[in-house]
């Protein structure tokens, strides 16, 4: 097997939906396939999947993750390292703090971890690498501020945690790599970290308009290739975000189906693929005008995380399940748009990162 | 904090590509004053960043620590260490990949403030050899072990002391006995006199017993007028003669310095009390503990599907037997089955809820409510279901309640119309069901050591026994009254903490011997491979410790019992029997009787274990016992891999010769 591209490394974390540029070009007669990884928080396993366009997705490896067999830890984050060495997996649960794995991708053999805070979730590594943001959410405490990890990679030793807002969720970088978003679900709030001081530079106030009644909860924040905008995932208010990031208002709220949740866009900025957690759908909208232009079913309920690949062809998404329903990973034909796989993985599939395209 | 300017123009615009390349951070040097820093400096480091170039650069850099708290660094590079040691100072670029320095620092450890030694007296006998032990302490308050301690004393020939510590008296006078650390000392000053002992007298509180028993040793030193002598030193040791003396075997047996003497062998064992110019012994017949007993199968609810979690077996209000088990892993169902004839047990009814699991299920007293806990809700909403089981056979929910629970309950207990509910790890919560349909919240129980996290919670005459992974177990009263505690008002009592730091479970066990025992129960992962597949079993560690709670206030660890290459997990202790679930170590039942001692494993007290092999198990063939519970003459136990099995013990036989 030839490693065409690294796509993280080319694009910047095209699995965060960043990065811009056209995919690598597939040697003639050989198909790409298109790897990434599958968090399943009730299943403690990580899911290594390969997608090739005409012959499907398959599973290579199921990777079992945490240290305690008889207890769920709870694996929710997981990234992959822009230069493909390494993967990240944030484990929920712990006695009581969750903490941050560090796994070589090839051997899927965990080489690091540090025990972070209450439950830690999101997790993403700027462009540049080096180091690893994650937001500990802390879902189940009392409400009150919480912060993000900030860890050196090399050394996996933690150098800050920076308090942004109450239950801190859905956290990516700016393409330049020079700002981190994230969301405050019970804040309302959008928050910008400056990346050279690990320091809060701005906040914005998602609250949909006073007297509606309603809250954003957002879960997800997603910046533009362009670098010039943000779109955020109003889960509760059920909406659609943009942030104009230079004055830092915000330019379009657009009323999306039932429960918004994680947002990938395509590496040309033309696409904004949501997955909508409550009506178990993936809806897929131009940027440019703020249309919708396709709502596609998912394999099952409780749509939750995506990743577009370095082309931009595909999405891949996770979805949950329910109960004792397994997890499941959808394909997303992002030209045809239309679902186009579902592959069965372990139960509350949620974080996903795409690795590389080969051949 | 920022480095030092440095300014480059732009000539061209054309050239502004190369020169921003150029400005790119590629290297970083820290650099400080000194490498000499001790507890307490205030040091200032440096970095300097430069492109390829070599050109230094203004941008903001981190600085940070191995050890934040022993090594703390601040943000803009200022060292102040407060533990000595070697650390690690590290500064990066935060916007670049691997632009970053480091710097080893061997920190000097504070001086030594404080030195003190025991035990003390006032006198010491001519002949008696006894070890002191020192305490070392640095002006940080950190207890020392690393430093050198040097014994001495003020007149070696009345008497000398060695590198241990070990004070022998050799002729009358007064002598003072020093231990120094650095230029700290401390001295106690002895009175040595003639050795008052004239006969030394030994006495086993058994003659004969069996491995696992434990026998006390009392000396007595006596004067010439038959005084005792009450601060006669004594030694007790033993020569070991074990029936089995295979080459490296375990210690055989082991007395302490309290005179308890317990065996793991049988064998001819003699106990010794020494002190001054007199030696006395005695010697004593161990034979083995003979307490195996056969286990017949009785019956096996399979559930092959899903993990089975949890169980609780009662007597329905009809007088039948009825069984719940829960499920992990799985999907959100809890099974309710007629157990009264235990060779058939029979599902008779399940609840499926919004869950992937329901780790615990406990009935109430009456048998008529039942609480189950949800992990892993779709809508994160998990918290607990009060149920009516009145009739298993048609159970219904009474009420669902999440209410500041949503982040999960791991375990229940139901004790006088409340359920105490293990709220995300962090606590427990009292939710007063006295109408099972209105539950509410009257009261939480949190610890406030940092980290802490809570597991577990069994409550018995009023006292909750909380286990709580590092924090070990803690005694709460919620009703017993000793220390006013109520559902609404939960005080804590006592805690104890072993070493392990794994508390997982706790039994109350209030011996006949009128010993008051808790039984903490590890939980600790196993060996784990790489390329360790789902659907292999997976390995579990950790063991049992028998602390002695008689005196809440002094809680003394004093037995454990560990299988080895297997975990624990949960225990019923019914009629001087543990009854232990030991994941892959399967189902134990241990003899623990009497007072207790040392490796009960080793001693011969296990009874009997059942490993509970299903063909057709979730994993197949893997015993992984989950937790038993004693019933009406049968145990019942919980495997996670195939469901709840029935079995019996079998009455001791005696073989005719």
């Amino acid at each position: 097997m030839r490693i065409i591209a690294i796509a993280s490394l080319l694009f910047g974390g095209v699995g965060a939906g960043a990065g811009a540029g056209a995919a690598p070009p597939a040697q003639q007669g050989e198909p790409e396939a298109y790897l990434f990884y599958v968090a399943s928080e009730s299943e403690d396993e990580v899911t290594l999947l390969r997608f090739t366009a005409g012959e499907g997705l398959t599973i290579e490896k199921v990777i079992s993750v945490g240290v305690l067999p008889a207890e769920i830890e709870g694996p929710h984050g997981v990234y992959v390292d822009p230069d493909g060495s390494h993967w990240y997996l944030t484990l929920g649960h712990g006695f009581p703090f969750g903490s941050l794995w560090k796994y070589e991708t090839g051997s899927d053999t965990a080489v690091g971890r540090i025990e972070l805070g209450l439950f830690p979730s999101t997790v993403s590594v700027p462009p540049v690498g080096g180091l690893a943001f994650a937001v500990n959410s802390n879902f189940y405490g009392d409400p009150e501020p919480s912060t993000i990890s900030i860890i050196d990679l090399a050394s996996m030793i933690e150098i800050e945690r920076t308090e942004t807002c109450t239950m801190p969720h859905g956290s990516r970088f700016s393409p330049d790599g020079l700002r981190h978003y994230s969301t405050c679900m019970l804040d309302d709030v959008l928050v910008e970290l400056d990346v050279a001081t690990l320091d809060v530079a701005r906040r914005l106030d998602l609250s949909p308009p006073s007297g509606s009644g309603a809250v954003c909860s957002p879960t997800w924040a997603m910046p533009a290739s362009s670098g010039e905008y943000v779109y955020v995932a109003c889960n509760k208010s059920h909406e659609l975000l943009e942030v104009r990031l230079e004055d830092w208002v915000i330019t379009w709220r657009i009323s999306a189906p039932t429960a918004p949740y994680n947002i990938a866009l395509t590496p040309d900025d033309e696409k904004i693929v949501v997955t909508q957690k409550g009506s178990a759908e993936v809806s897929v909208w131009r940027r440019s005008t703020g249309e919708r232009i396709a709502l596609i079913p998912s394999a099952r309920r409780v749509t939750h995380g995506v990743v577009v690949s370095p082309d931009g062809r595909y999405a891949f998404v996770s979805v949950e399940g329910i109960g004792g329903e397994r997890g499941a990973v959808d394909v997303i034909d992002l030209q045809d748009l239309q679902r186009v796989a579902t592959a069965d993985v372990g139960k509350q599939a949620g974080g996903i990162a795409f690795w590389k395209v080969v051949s | 904090m920022r480095i030092r300017n440095c300014s480059i123009t732009l000539g061209l615009l054309g050239l502004l590509p190369s020169v921003l390349a150029a400005q790119t951070p590629v290297r970083i040097a820290l650099s400080s004053a000194t490498l000499s820093v001790a507890v307490g400096d205030r040091v200032q480091l440096t970095a300097q960043v430069s492109d390829a170039d070599g050109n230094q650069l203004d941008v903001p850099v981190r600085f940070y620590s191995s050890a934040r708290r022993d090594f703390p660094i601040s943000r803009d590079g200022v060292l102040q260490p407060v533990k000595g040691g070697e650390f690690v100072a590290f500064v990066r670029v935060n916007t670049a990949r691997n632009v970053r320095d480091s710097l080893v620092f061997n920190i000097d450890f504070p001086p030594v403030r404080e030195v003190s030694m025991a035990p003390t007296g006032e006198r010491f006998f001519v002949g008696a050899t006894v070890r002191h032990r020192s305490t070392v302490i640095d002006a940080s308050d950190a207890v020392r072990k690393d430093v050198p301690v040097t014994w001495s004393t003020s007149d070696p020939g009345v008497a000398s002391v060695d590198r241990f510590g070990r004070l022998t008296a050799h002729r009358e006078g007064m002598v003072t006995l020093s231990a120094r650390a650095e230029d700290v000392s401390a001295s106690h000053r002895y009175r040595v006199v003639a050795n008052p002992i004239a006969t030394l007298s030994l006495t086993m509180s058994q003659d004969s017993a069996r491995t696992g028993d434990v026998l006390h040793a009392t000396a007595v030193a006596l004067d010439a007028r038959g005084q005792r002598v009450e601060d006669a030193p004594i030694t007790y040791t033993l020569v070991s003669h074990a029936a089995d003396s295979v080459v490296a075997q375990y210690p055989p047996a082991e007395v302490d310095q309290q005179g308890r003497f317990v065996a793991q062998n049988a064998g001819e064992y003699t106990v010794m009390a020494i002190t001054p110019g007199h030696v006395a012994q005695q010697t004593i017949l161990i034979t083995n503990r003979f307490v195996t007993q056969e286990v017949q199968f009785i019956g096996h609810a399979a559930v092959r599907d899903v993990k089975t979690s949890d169980l609780w077996i009662w007597e329905g209000i009809d007088g039948r037997d009825y069984a719940v088990t829960g499920t992990h892993g799985a999907n959100g169902a809890a099974y309710f089955w007629d157990v009264t004839d235990p060779s058939n047990p029979e599902m008779i009814d399940s609840i499926v809820v919004d869950a992937r699991t329901v780790n615990d299920v406990k009935i109430s007293e009456d048998g008529r409510v039942a609480v189950i806990s949800r992990e892993g809700a779709s809508n994160r909403r998990n918290g607990l279901l009060v149920l009516d089981v009145t009739n298993p056979r048609d159970v219904k929910i009474h009420a669902a309640f999440d209410d500041g629970l949503t982040g999960g309950v791991h375990n229940v207990f139901i004790y006088d119309n409340h359920i105490y509910a293990i709220n995300n790890g962090r606590r427990f919560d009292v939710i007063n069901i006295e109408d099972p349909k209105n539950p509410h919240r009257v009261g939480r129980f949190e610890l406030d050591t940092p980290g802490h996290g809570i597991h577990d919670v069994w409550v018995v005459d009023g006292i909750a026994y909380t286990s709580n992974w590092a924090d070990g177990v803690v005694l709460v009263d919620v009703g017993n009254g000793i220390m006013g505690g109520s559902p609404s008002n939960p005080v804590e009592i006592a805690r104890y903490s072993d070493f392990d730091g794994a508390t997982h479970a706790a039994f109350p066990y209030r011996s006949p011997t009128g010993r008051f025992y808790i039984i903490m129960g590890d939980e600790r992962g196993g060996a784990r491979f790489d390329g360790l597949q789902p659907g292999t079993p997976g390995l579990m560690a950790g063991y049992m410790h028998f602390v002695d709670f008689t005196d809440p206030l002094n809680p003394e660890e004093v037995a454990r019992y560990e299988v080895p290459e297997a975990g624990s997990h949960n225990m019923w202790i019914e009629d001087d029997k543990l009854y232990a679930a030991f994941y892959q170590g399967g189902l134990r039942v241990v003899d623990i009787s009497g007072e207790l001692k040392g490796n009960l494993y080793l001693q011969g007290r296990e009874i009997a274990r059942y490993m509970a092999y299903d063909p057709e198990g979730f994993v197949p063939n893997s015993p992984m016992t989950w937790g038993p519970q004693p019933y009406k003459g049968n145990l019942f136990f919980a495997e996670f891999y195939s469901g709840l099995w029935a079995v019996k013990l079998q009455p001791r036989v005696k073989l005719t010769q």
